[in-house]
């Protein structure tokens, strides 16, 4: 079940977060899940390029919460350090993800039931050393036409 | 040399040509000479090297001065002459008898409230439609005049004593210091220990430490410097970058001992304090410098013209330095924080037994990327795990280490040489790395570059260094008013 797609390299997982942002209105929340070095910040990094993010979209994993202004209001969050959902109500979560933005969260498949059930879980594996895999799993209708219309755009892009 | 003195008839000529090309409805020769008439009136002029470059006047009314016009000649602006004006003409309203300056700015220029609000200036009203333009008048008052002018000239003489406050991240800290260089004490209560078992920092923790840590921290501060808030000249605090739950712990405290004193409220970049942290290692030291900070949260090469001005050249496109090693550590399952534990298996193996990638090594810039060498090491351990190999730790900490190092010491380097800086300056956390240091050491050494590490304890986080600095805002008029943020994003070379 869920879409799935590949990318070959570090700028073609980049891309596909720039497809990604086509398609992104206020409220989406987009779980990441995949171990360290699976391409995750990459992801988001192409996100922010296709919102027109300006500056250096860096890793979060040491504020947990950076917020960038694009044409939609970009939420990086990374749960990398956290190990209870208790604490996730400390760093405002549920208010970030109700905010008038898009949320990526990185390692967003460590608290599942924390999560709206409408968001779409993203997991990354690395196929090889720059070759990742992507499986999209939609959790309800937003999701899915979100995930829906961001796997079209990867098959028209390859076909290109 | 900047040189200020009264406002003559024969300026006016020189005043109305800086005039004419400062603002879109400028005054008129007659209302200047007419205003150089006048008992109740202020007029200064600056002179850089003897040529006219600048002009200001209030008026008094009571206890109330009133800024007219500054003006500085748009050859000679960014060089704080504008700011020198502001001060001079606040002196002689002391003197008058004045308690506060107030004056109005037109709500779309921008750079004239940037320049008020970094003299501490806040916006108090809003006139609708006040300018023929149609524009808004924004109405902005001072803080108290008379402890801003005489911090500010007891800094000039280096005998200014100021209380600062940093509580950026996860240390609340506060220090005394005389003169931006003798530290009277320094307190720094950590939180490590309560963060440890997440693997650093929690934010929402953090401000409830600081929370309760503050008041206790300054108390301490003050006492071990024997002093009280009556001594102090000026109250220093960290405003940013950081965590803005943490930053506002300490802006909040601060706001409260400025606004029940009258003293003079400073905010200080944190970045900007870690380069400070050297000069008060080495007190000759002077740029132009060029400073790497590597730490948990940040990695980034930064020019320092001269003190007080910065400008970022470069920095990591994903990672922090101290994060990567923290994120290698924790792959290798030895804990965090990860710096200490992988420097210290570092220095038991082979720097050279495995060929990590070195990313950007040879780009023409001054970033750095450190998530592709983190994936090079998960890689690299998979593959020996999954061949049946036992992990030689101490080479994979050395070679990941020695692959960190010297995309940093190649990249610092070439700042240097671009920057032609005389000294570098190494700071942030990473700075206690050894071999981080020796080899940026030996590498500058060949060039004829000193390099200024501070101490462990001026590395991480402390107040002292937010005092060094605050000192130089202090001696250029530089304040924050009231209603200032924390800034979690402050960028160096901006908004400081």
């Amino acid at each position: 079940m869920g879409d799935t797609f590949t990318t070959q390299s570090v700028g073609e997982t980049e891309r596909a977060g720039r497809l990604l942002a086509r398609h992104l209105q206020a409220g989406d929340v987009i779980a990441l899940a995949g171990d360290l070095g699976a391409g995750k910040t990459h992801l988001v990094q192409g996100v922010a390029g296709g919102l027109g993010v300006e500056g250096a979209v860096t890793s979060p994993t040491f504020n947990i919460l950076l917020v960038h202004a694009g044409s939609l209001p970009l939420y990086h969050l990374d749960l990398y350090r956290l190990d209870d959902p208790a604490q996730l109500e400390d760093i405002d979560f549920y208010a970030t993800l109700e905010g008038d933005g898009v949320s990526l969260i990185e390692w967003g498949d460590r608290f599942p039931d924390e999560l709206p059930a409408d968001h779409l879980l993203v997991e990354i594996s690395r196929l090889g050393e720059t070759a990742r895999g992507f499986r999209l799993t939609p959790g309800g209708p937003r999701s899915a036409v979100l995930a829906a219309a961001w796997s079209r755009s990867m098959r028209e892009g390859a076909a290109r | 040399m900047i040189d200020i003195r009264p406002m003559l008839e024969s300026d006016v000529p020189g005043v109305l040509a800086i005039e004419r090309a400062s603002f879109p409805d400028p005054w008129t020769e007659g209302l200047f000479r007419d205003e150089l008439g006048r008992e109740d009136r202020i007029w200064k002029v600056a002179l850089e090297d003897g040529r006219l470059a600048g002009y200001g006047g209030v008026m008094i009314v009571d206890v109330e001065a009133h800024l007219m016009d500054v003006a500085v000649a748009p050859e000679a602006r960014g060089r704080g002459i504008g700011r020198a004006l502001l001060w001079e003409l606040a002196a002689d309203a002391v003197a008058a008898g004045a308690l506060r300056m107030t004056l109005e700015v037109a709500s779309s220029n921008e750079t004239a409230l940037r320049f008020y609000r970094s003299a501490g200036f806040d916006v108090a009203g809003r006139r609708p439609a006040y300018y023929p333009s149609g524009d808004d008048a924004l109405l902005l008052w001072s803080r108290p005049l008379a402890p801003h002018v005489s911090a500010k000239r007891v800094a000039l003489k280096r005998r200014d004593l100021i209380l600062a406050i940093e509580s950026s991240c996860d240390e609340t800290a506060a220090s005394v210091m005389r003169g931006g260089r003798e530290e009277l004490s320094s307190v720094v209560a950590s939180q490590v220990d309560f963060h440890a078992r997440f693997g650093g920092v929690v934010p929402e923790i953090a401000s409830r430490k600081h929370t309760e840590a503050i008041v206790g921290v300054v108390d301490q501060a003050l006492e071990t410097a024997g002093v009280t808030f009556a001594d102090l000249d000026a109250i220093a605090v960290t405003a940013g970058p950081g965590l803005v739950g943490a930053l506002v712990v300490g802006l909040a405290y601060a706001k409260g001992v400025a606004c029940s004193t009258g003293l003079p409220l400073i905010g200080v970049n944190h970045l900007e304090g870690h380069i400070y942290a050297a000069r008060l290692l080495d007190p000759d030291l002077e740029p132009p410098l060029v400073a790497l900070l590597v730490s948990g949260g940040h990695t980034m090469l930064v020019s320092v013209p001269e003190w007080g001005r910065y400008e970022v050249l470069g920095g990591t496109l994903d990672d922090a330095a101290g994060e990567a090693f923290d994120k290698v550590a924790k792959l290798l399952g030895l804990g965090y924080p990860g710096g200490p534990v992988i420097s210290r298996l570092a220095a038991e193996g082979d720097p050279k037994a495995i060929p990590f990638p070195r990313p950007m090594l040879r780009t023409d810039d001054l970033d750095v990327s450190l998530s592709g060498l983190k994936t090079a090491v998960i890689q690299y351990v998979e593959r020996e795990r999954r061949e049946g190999r036992e992990l030689r730790l101490n080479d994979i900490a050395a070679s990941f280490q020695a692959a960190v190092t010297e995309v940093q010491v190649a990249k610092t380097l070439k700042a240097v040489r671009a920057h032609d800086a005389k000294a570098v300056v190494l700071a942030g956390g990473v700075a206690a790395n050894p071999v981080l240091r020796g080899s940026l050491r030996s590498a500058l050494a060949t060039e004829g570059v000193a390099l200024s590490v501070p101490p462990l304890e001026l590395c991480t986080d402390n107040a002292s260094m937010i005092a060094a600095a605050a000192h130089d805002a202090l001696r250029a008029g530089r304040f924050l008013g009231l209603d200032a943020d924390a800034n979690p994003a402050m960028r160096l070379g901006r908004g400081a």
